[in-house]
């Protein structure tokens, strides 16, 4: 974006939003802290300090995932988008969640002892050739960990600065995270009480993560593969008819070299440009074209269709491709032209009778 | 020992990072970028990142305000690799936990002691 | 097709339609986060009946020290809640143990001052200064020699006696293993807690097969169910298990 930094760019929904998620995780924790406590009749009362560790920590666990759940949800229906226009703010908050966890465990078990508490959390367990017993604490501090690079990470400035690659890739931490919350929890808390509610419902995550993410996956290639696709000569690809293309709208496809290209038809003719926002990887494929610009459907980022350029005062650029139509059929050069290149779009009927 | 050298090291790595972000966010960050020209109030909110990955910063600090940075537009993400860790993580989750509810013991047993001498 | 129609811009107004699925979707979220709450709290195990019993005051007594395995007093003179003959274990505040200031008076006649933990017969004196509120006594005495009870193969958890006598309830498990160990190397007796009563101790004060403190290898294993074989000795009212370390093995 060229516009001057803000630490956040509010607009009404994601006052909405951000209120919703309040909402959640305040109510969850109401209940677990201050509800939970008078309807268990047990005398001595649970610890109240362990009390919350329990909460906080469970809740991080749903808020995570739902954070993983949100992704795919959108890719198989696009109607929940919207989930994952604002979720960096659900992740900040699973972020705080999670470190109001570690501190409760930090100030409870690890305090009153001769040992530095940061000592003591590293160095008392320290037997990792057991899985029972295993020191699971350390499956927690990496999680943490991953959710403090990806919270502190998560402001415009670092996608530009760190750019698009490097800070996707480092926000990939999000799925080694999942995975060792789940040690964390399995190793932990679950061989204390694991045919429990609780157990029930980390199961019951796992599992919806693990479906939707492999239903997004196979959607994905259904949506970007085609009957027609198919190489035909060392550069040039033929994608799809092109009767398949709506006005206003693209079609996608993804070509044997991995890129994945959407083909644009505005006024009648066609233009071809990365699938890949500039700014995080949106399917632009998915955006439709606003007065004149496409439109990412993530975070509304807009793009001359005809030579990948943002409309001023905006900077972004994003690579063109050349296509021509052959009996029907549109085919493109795999050769993306450097981004913010210019191509003259193709007029349709005039090429097809050729 | 190791965990009194881990706790060393952590504060040395906060420390650095400390004046790193010092200095990025005095003087360096108008010179990789230009939209942060005269916007002040975000800045803090950059602390905690560049803290944890300061030599990350260091070195897109000096490949930005060298010039180095001509592909920057190319570098798309890595999408491609989406699938496999998609597969990969659905593994290691029902990997991981299979073997939390195959290590588990029964908490409520009865196993009676056994004197093992007769004295 | 309707799906594209309802496109979704954060800075365009959001159309009609989609209001609704939001305000399902986050009913469904609000719902389910409630109801986990609800289900994982009502869950929660019983952590025990043990406590600190802060309702019965600081408690003086006397008697004498014994200081291997782990500290403890056989008390020969009681208090209001502490009959002569009884023997308690001995723990300082916080994760700390009533050593080193304690390793000088073994086998001496004290007087010890502080609260009562329990849990069932599992008894415990939390002396805060140990400095200050252990100190040995004019009259001394000595104590009979322990009774063996003979060779034993338990099956059971070893906890550190504070926090499972009540200091955090829950306090045992692997949840709280590294807080258990961290109370053991600090100085706070560790118990065997068996599966099944021993004649009738349902707790065992845990040391080394040699008499002194428990070793890393037993540390290791805190929180989880093992079998271990060793010596039982009657000491006071206490029972005491002298394990060998070599028998460990893990209960599957």
């Amino acid at each position: 974006m060229s516009v001057k930094y803000v630490p956040v760019q509010w607009n009404v929904f994601k006052f909405l939003y951000d209120f919703a998620l309040l909402v959640i995780i305040m109510g969850f924790l109401w209940v677990f802290v201050h509800i939970i406590p008078d309807q268990l009749t047990y005398d001595p009362s649970i610890t109240p300090q362990i009390q919350n560790m329990r909460a906080f920590g469970s809740c991080a666990f749903f808020l995570l995932t739902a954070i993983l759940v949100i992704g795919p949800l959108a890719r198989i229906d696009r109607r929940f988008l919207p989930l994952l226009y604002n979720r960096r703010h659900l992740g900040v908050l699973t972020c705080f969640v999670a470190f109001s966890h570690a501190s409760f465990v930090i100030r409870w078990y690890f305090v009153f002892s001769p040992t530095d508490r940061y000592v003591a959390l590293f160095g008392t367990n320290t037997a990792y050739n057991q899985l029972l017993g295993f020191p699971f604490e350390s499956f927690g501090i990496f999680a943490l960990l991953c959710l403090i690079i990806l919270a502190t990470t998560s402001h415009d400035f670092w996608l530009k600065f760190l750019t698009p690659r490097i800070w996707k890739s480092l926000h990939y931490l999000i799925y080694p995270a999942y995975a060792a919350v789940v040690a964390h929890i399995g190793l932990g808390t679950l061989q204390d009480q694991p045919v429990s509610i609780f157990g029930f419902l980390v199961v019951l995550c796992v599992a919806l993560v693990v479906g939707l993410h492999l239903m997004a996956r196979r959607c994905e290639l259904e949506t970007t593969d085609s009957s027609a696709l198919h190489r035909v000569d060392a550069y040039w690809h033929a994608l799809f008819p092109v009767q398949e293309i709506e006005e206003g709208y693209a079609r996608v496809a993804r070509i044997d070299t991995g890129d994945r290209i959407a083909v644009f038809l505005h006024n009648g003719k066609l233009s071809a440009i990365s699938n890949a926002c500039a700014h995080q990887n949106g399917p632009l494929g998915e955006g439709k074209i606003i007065d004149c610009f496409v439109t990412c459907p993530w975070h509304g980022f807009q793009y001359d269709v005809t030579n990948g350029r943002s409309p001023a005062p905006f900077t972004e650029k994003i690579a063109t491709y050349q296509i021509r139509v052959r009996e029907g059929i549109v085919e493109v050069d795999e050769r993306a032209n450097p981004p913010g290149t210019p191509v003259e779009p193709l007029n349709v009927e005039k090429e097809d009778s050729v | 020992m190791v965990a009194e050298t881990l706790v060393f090291l952590i504060q040395v790595w906060l420390g650095v990072g400390a004046l790193v972000a010092g200095a990025f966010l005095l003087i360096g960050i108008g010179q990789v970028d230009e939209d942060a020209h005269g916007a002040f109030a975000f800045r803090p909110l950059l602390i905690p990142g560049i803290l944890v990955i300061w030599p990350l910063v260091i070195w897109r600090w000096w490949v930005v305000s060298t010039g180095r940075d001509i592909n920057r537009h190319i570098k798309a993400a890595p999408r491609r690799s989406h699938g496999i860790v998609t597969i990969l993580l659905m593994i290691i989750l029902v990997g991981t936990l299979l073997i939390s509810f195959a290590i588990h013991q029964e908490r409520s047993i009865n196993i009676a002691p056994v004197k093992l001498d007769m004295s | 097709m309707t799906k594209k129609e309802l496109f979704f811009i954060g800075y365009l107004p959001v159309p009609q339609k989609l209001w609704l699925l939001f305000i399902m979707t986050f009913l469904a979220f609000f719902a389910a986060f409630i109801f986990s709450a609800w289900a994982i709290g009502l869950s929660q195990n019983d952590p025990g009946d043990g406590r600190f019993r802060f309702d019965l005051g600081r408690q003086t007594v006397s008697g004498v020290l014994e200081t291997l395995p782990y500290p403890m007093i056989h008390v020969t003179e009681g208090s209001s809640a502490i009959d002569a003959g009884e023997t308690l274990m001995l723990s300082g505040a916080g994760k700390f143990g009533v050593e080193p200031h304690a390793s000088n008076l073994s086998s001496t006649s004290i007087s010890a001052t502080g609260i009562i933990l329990n849990r069932g017969t599992l008894r415990m004196l939390q002396i805060s200064n140990p400095r200050r509120n252990l100190s040995v006594v004019e009259n001394q005495q000595s104590i009979s020699d322990p009774l063996d009870l003979g060779r034993w193969r338990l099956v059971g958890e070893i906890c550190d006696g504070k926090c499972y006598a009540g200091a955090m309830r829950p306090g045992r498990g692997i949840a709280h293993k590294a807080c258990a160990e961290l109370c053991i190397e600090g100085g706070v007796p560790p118990v065997f807690v068996t599966t099944k009563p021993v004649q009738t101790h349902e707790y065992l004060l845990i040391g080394n097969a040699d008499g002194g403190p428990i070793s890393d290898t037993l540390l290791e294993k805190v929180g989880i169910y093992v079998s271990l074989e060793g010596r039982i000795e009657q000491r006071g009212s206490i029972a005491v298990f002298l394990a060998d370390e070599g028998s460990l093995e893990v209960f599957p």
